[in-house]
């Protein structure tokens, strides 16, 4: 079990900032300007939901809107539409996260993994409802189970290298609040 | 017991609804906004865009030439294939460059004799590839010329070949250009030699399709398919790539342009063009204004 890394929450919240920075930067790498077949998990998204349900007060929600919000401007995005998806999954999932404390991992996978699909539908009707045209079906469902499949590989990552455990009751933080 | 109070009074009291709620209404008012006034959050989205991306430009270039060296590295494994291919090639390209030269004499005294101008308004601007769009939804490239260079909204993009895309959202430093692959991407072209009008619409595969073909019958799979300048948007005449026929027997083309490697694209300076300022007179002409065609009526007749 690996101690926390950081000592304060305000370093858990900017290395949450930079590795949406590194995100970016690696998608925006002009390697493949071919179209292709598949598509890459969104990385942050499994680390939002994945922090989201071990150490809420580490992704408050106004850095989780603003981080998508710049993420849905500079990946060519409808702005905004997918921010406010992910919020919405983001804070289901806060909401469910003292109930989560109890269950065992698979039932927070599967729980995951049908935010991540609500969010997918949920951002096809709402293009639809507003006439656009949705992003292609098969790309976007790739997308949506590549996302799932690395969910627990980022919670792995996340606990062994980050030390980001579930809290349990009773735990306290480095300076000695209840979390 | 001193958990559960916490857990209320930080996670679920009103003001922390408030706050939820008031940074949705903000997300989606995002949303609403592009979506009724597009241009403006484009614009903003530009902006930004020219903000971040050079200041990434340092990191990008090496990452993306290393990136570069290890695909070059895997394609060592079949060099040798490769010579003989290109051996094969060259040959072939000999006896080529002397047709080519002679024909070019040729051209050149025809020219002469009719005292052609080439067209001295298609120059170019060449920009580097900075980033391309980081989904695999969107197909679009962003290189480092823009409004800085005099780069404009719906110029023309080639590599050394073939066309690439059009200039679709402009920045003081950088512009991004939207390869014909995307989804919203349609450019009018000409199938040579058949003269066959159609429209090359992408579809997010490597083989964009073509549409709106009047008689398919006409084509043929290695037929040319050049731009047509129709629409007034696109010169005329730059080369787009070959037709090709794909597995579900629908046309399509397979371009010209190297979309494996974007590293340098030309922005072809175009004519001006007219600038669109709203969606409705896109659908239907704007109404003349009534005076001056009664203004011309008596000077018909005096001439009449």
């Amino acid at each position: 079990m690996a101690d926390p890394i950081f000592s304060s929450r305000l370093a858990y919240r900017l290395f949450y900032v930079g590795f949406a920075i590194v995100i970016l930067f690696f998608l925006l790498l002009p390697l493949q300007t071919t179209p292709r077949g598949w598509a890459a998990p969104d990385f942050l998204m499994c680390v939002t939901f994945a922090w989201v349900l071990r150490r809420p007060d580490y992704v408050p929600a106004t850095l989780i809107a603003a981080i998508m919000l710049t993420m849905d401007f500079m990946l060519q995005r409808p702005p905004g539409l997918q921010a406010a998806l992910v919020l919405l999954g983001a804070e289901f999932l806060r909401s469910r996260m003292i109930l989560n404390r109890d269950l065992p991992f698979l039932v927070e996978w599967a729980l995951v993994a049908t935010v991540v699909f609500a969010i997918v539908i949920g951002e096809r009707l709402v293009l639809m409802i507003v006439l656009l045209d949705p992003p292609s079906l098969g790309l976007s469902f790739i997308q949506a189970i590549a996302t799932t499949s690395a969910y627990p590989l980022i919670v792995l990552l996340s606990a062994q290298v980050m030390g980001i455990q579930k809290a349990v009751r009773g735990d306290v933080d480095a300076k000695g609040r209840l979390v | 017991m001193a958990y559960e109070r916490n857990n209320s009074s930080d996670y679920i009291n009103p003001i922390r609804r408030l706050l939820i709620g008031v940074l949705l209404f903000i997300l989606i008012g995002f949303f609403a906004v592009w979506r009724i006034d597009s241009p403006r959050i484009e614009r903003f989205r530009a902006q930004i865009t020219d903000q971040v991306v050079p200041s990434f430009a340092w990191a990008l270039a090496p990452v993306t030439f290393l990136g570069d060296v290890f695909n070059d590295f895997r394609s060592y494994q079949r060099i040798y294939e490769q010579n003989q291919e290109l051996r094969r090639e060259l040959q072939q390209m000999k006896a080529w460059k002397e047709a080519a030269l002679q024909l070019e004499q040729r051209n050149a005294k025809l020219l002469d004799l009719n005292k052609v101008r080439l067209d001295p308004k298609l120059t170019y601007v060449t920009g580097v590839v900075l980033a391309d769009s980081g989904s695999p939804f969107r197909q679009s490239v962003l290189v480092n010329v823009g409004a800085r260079d005099g780069i404009q909204d719906g110029w023309a993009t080639m590599d050394g070949i073939g066309l690439v895309g059009r200039v679709s959202g402009v920045g003081k430093d950088t512009s991004r250009v939207i390869l014909l692959t995307d989804s919203n991407s349609r450019i009018p072209v000409t199938i040579q030699p058949a003269g066959q009008r159609a429209m090359l619409s992408g579809d997010n595969t490597a083989l964009p399709p073509i549409d709106f073909i009047e008689s398919p019958e006409l084509v043929r799979p290695g037929d040319r398919v050049v731009s047509s300048g129709d629409g007034g948007v696109f010169p005329a005449g730059l080369l787009v790539g070959h037709v090709a026929q794909g597995s579900d027997r629908r046309l399509r083309i397979r371009l010209a342009a190297d979309y494996e490697r974007l590293e340098f694209l030309r922005v072809l300076r175009s004519r001006v063009l007219t600038p669109l300022y709203d969606p409705g007179s896109l659908l239907a002409p704007a109404v003349q204004p009534a005076a001056p065609i009664e203004a011309e009526q008596p000077s018909e007749n005096s001439d009449g």
